[in-house]
């Protein structure tokens, strides 16, 4: 009875506009939510198409392509010096960036006292890690490239990609070291250890693989960046493979660059391949990110038992 | 777990080590800089500065010299004539190409910091006026037609704006950005002061898209360099070249080689150079001077090559002259340089 009357009261309320606006704002949430997707899907088919492209109309042999350096003749370019420069790169790059990250981001959690200094080091890595890429370019050119007379080597083009990685490995340093619980900390100094002792022995080893995969997501950026080796100076076309940190070269992204407005059509074949090895080699170190990452979460949850 | 890789870590590359080990390179490859000249071969590094343009040329007349001399190295930079002359006229690169002059400006920094030089011609560039292959009205145009459509603040929207007879449809314009010598070019020849040009046309820093742009669109009209084009047109691009006044008879010309190289499609060929620095010649005369000598003796070949025009043959005869005198001047006899003058 009291049913009834319920569905009398609200019969001539019309929840259609509402029901209609929520369907709406639903639809909305997902296109949003698709729209990078779908970008992602038609930029990984244009190039996947681009590069069957160069594979089948121009016969690009893909052995050549990835074992021959590049040429002004597009039939006998190929890709193989840029990756060994990238190789390279992404080394020295690694080699000067980790250790000068690891060891600001140590100090300034395990160290530093909480005063306005620290605060203002930790806000300024924060710009730093905004700074545009091709800034560190021309600062490198000037200061390493002119002035300390090194020229558009290896070694100058990983200088400044390290300017760039640096403060984005110090933030996920410091995220990782500040994750260790200050009772492990204090359970090495009840064992009598020095403050060095614990922070090597027992902080780092705890931290290691987030400042891993930090390090890891920092060098793909890395490889991918073209701006800065720009600046830095890089060969038309890498013709030669590098011998050293003291060569000349051209890394994959500038030799895509370059490749991509030559007069030459096969030039935009041979850059399509260029940019599926890249993909390849940027996938390969997310998978290895995520895989230190699954792993070690999983060891550190047994010790912290 | 991870105290393996911590040991590593602690062994590898740190930066000091890296910097000791640079200098002690650095001053290996200085001294074996110095041991050049006597042997047969030639040995030695040069860095080539200057312009996107001219870099294909200059590259492969690099990986020629390279193969004929495999301990030669000729590092072919390019970060555009503009930024290639600041380094050049800063003596840090021995070599320059350049798709323009050297400036005023740029004659002071080479002064200021006694930079000697002289420049020669080794092609031609040449930029096409081009329009969809079913544009059936737009044949041939006039260089004051040119600079009305393209000249700062231009009225001209529709085909008809340019000649009553064409049709009433919007142009859509295609052209390079201003940071290109090619834009610079064209606008100086065309309308008269370097970087005068309507804000409203579509630009781009890739010739391919002006092309790609006009081959879609009946009613586009773009310029840019005519190698591109006709790379596009092999490929079955739907875009022609129109003809373009000539400035020497009034007649029109499309851009084929005949018309170029004979001088009669102009203004819109271009003469392309390099330029050395005299400095560098001096203290590594047989390296320079060959690279020089090679490149002039095949710069015909090389820059047909690239989908460029040729210089004419007495521009070669002028730059082995040239070189010559050079040679003269900083006492070294052009006999004894192992890649021997061969004139047209």
């Amino acid at each position: 009875m009291s049913f009834r009357d319920g569905q009398e009261l609200f019969a001539d309320v019309d929840l259609g506009r509402e029901k209609f606006l929520n369907r709406v704002f639903h639809a909305v949430l997902v296109a949003a939510s698709l729209f990078g997707f779908v970008m992602l899907v038609l930029l990984i088919l244009d190039v996947v198409w681009e590069a069957y492209q160069g594979l089948t109309v121009f016969q690009i042999d893909p052995v050549q392509f990835l074992t021959q350096p590049s040429s002004s003749r597009a039939e006998r370019a190929g890709f193989g010096a840029s990756i060994v420069a990238s190789l390279w790169l992404m080394v020295l790059t690694a080699a000067l960036a980790f250790f000068i990250a690891v060891g600001c981001a140590v100090y300034l959690v395990e160290y530093a006292s909480r005063n306005r200094v620290t605060r203002l080091i930790e806000a300024n890595l924060a710009n730093l890690a905004g700074v545009p890429s091709i800034v560190y370019g021309l600062l490198v050119l000037a200061l390493i490239v002119n002035d300390a007379g090194l020229g558009s080597v290896i070694l100058a083009g990983a200088i400044a990609l390290a300017l760039l990685i640096v403060p984005i490995i110090i933030v996920a340093s410091i995220e990782s070291l500040r994750a260790v619980p200050s009772s492990v900390r204090d359970g090495s100094y009840a064992m009598g250890a020095t403050k060095w002792q614990t922070i090597r022995r027992v902080v780092l080893p705890q931290a290691m693989p987030g400042i891993l995969t930090g390090t890891i997501l920092a060098l793909a950026r890395a490889i991918g960046e073209t701006a800065p080796l720009i600046m830095v100076g890089t060969m038309l076309h890498a013709t030669r493979y590098p011998d050293g940190p003291l060569s000349s070269f051209s890394a994959m992204p500038t030799q895509i660059y370059n490749w991509t407005y030559q007069a030459d059509r096969m030039f935009n074949g041979l850059a399509a391949l260029g940019i599926v090895v890249l993909l390849a080699f940027l996938v390969a170190m997310y998978v290895i990110a995520g895989y230190l990452r699954k792993k070690y979460e999983a060891d550190a949850s047994l010790t912290n038992v | 777990m991870m105290a393996p890789s911590q040991h590593r870590g602690g062994r590898s590359i740190t930066r000091r080590t890296a910097m000791t080990t640079i200098a002690s390179v650095g001053a290996l490859s200085v001294a074996g800089c110095m041991g050049d000249g006597d042997g047969d071969g030639l040995s030695g590094e040069i860095p080539a500065s200057g312009s996107n343009t001219v870099a294909p040329i200059t590259q492969i007349a690099a990986e020629d010299f390279e193969a004929e001399y495999p301990d030669a190295q000729v590092n072919v930079e390019p970060e555009g004539t503009g930024a290639g002359f600041q380094e050049f006229c800063q003596a840090n690169s021995a070599f320059q190409s350049a798709s323009r002059e050297i400036t005023d400006e740029e004659i002071d920094i080479c002064g200021e910091n006694d930079v000697e030089y002289t420049h020669y011609t080794v092609g031609q560039d040449t930029l096409a006026v081009g329009v969809n292959e079913d544009n059936d009205w737009c044949e041939e145009i006039t260089l004051e037609e040119l600079r009305e459509i393209w000249e700062f603040e231009s009225d001209v929207q529709q085909w008809s704006d340019v000649r009553d007879e064409w049709p009433d449809e919007d142009i859509a314009l295609h052209a390079r950005d201003s940071a290109s010598g090619t834009f610079d070019y064209f606008t100086e020849n065309i309308n008269g002061e370097m970087g005068n040009i309507r804000d409203d046309y579509s630009a781009t820093s890739q010739t391919d898209e002006i092309w790609d742009a006009v081959a879609d669109n009946e009613y586009a009209l773009g310029w840019g360099g005519v190698g591109h084009l006709r790379s596009l047109q092999d490929q079955g691009g739907e875009l022609v070249t129109v003809d373009v006044e000539s400035e020497q008879d009034g007649e029109f010309y499309p851009p084929e080689e005949q018309y170029i190289e004979g001088g009669e499609y102009s203004p819109l060929a271009r003469p392309l150079f390099f330029y050395f620095n005299h400095a560098e010649l001096e203290e590594n005369t047989d390296l320079i001077a060959s690279f020089a000598r090679f490149y002039i003796n095949n710069q015909h070949e090389f820059a047909t090559e690239v989908d460029f025009y040729r210089a004419t043959d007495q521009d070669i005869i002028d730059n082995h002259d040239q070189l010559d005198s050079v040679l003269d001047d900083i006492g070294a006899d052009p006999d004894e340089i192992t890649v021997e003058r061969q004139d047209p």
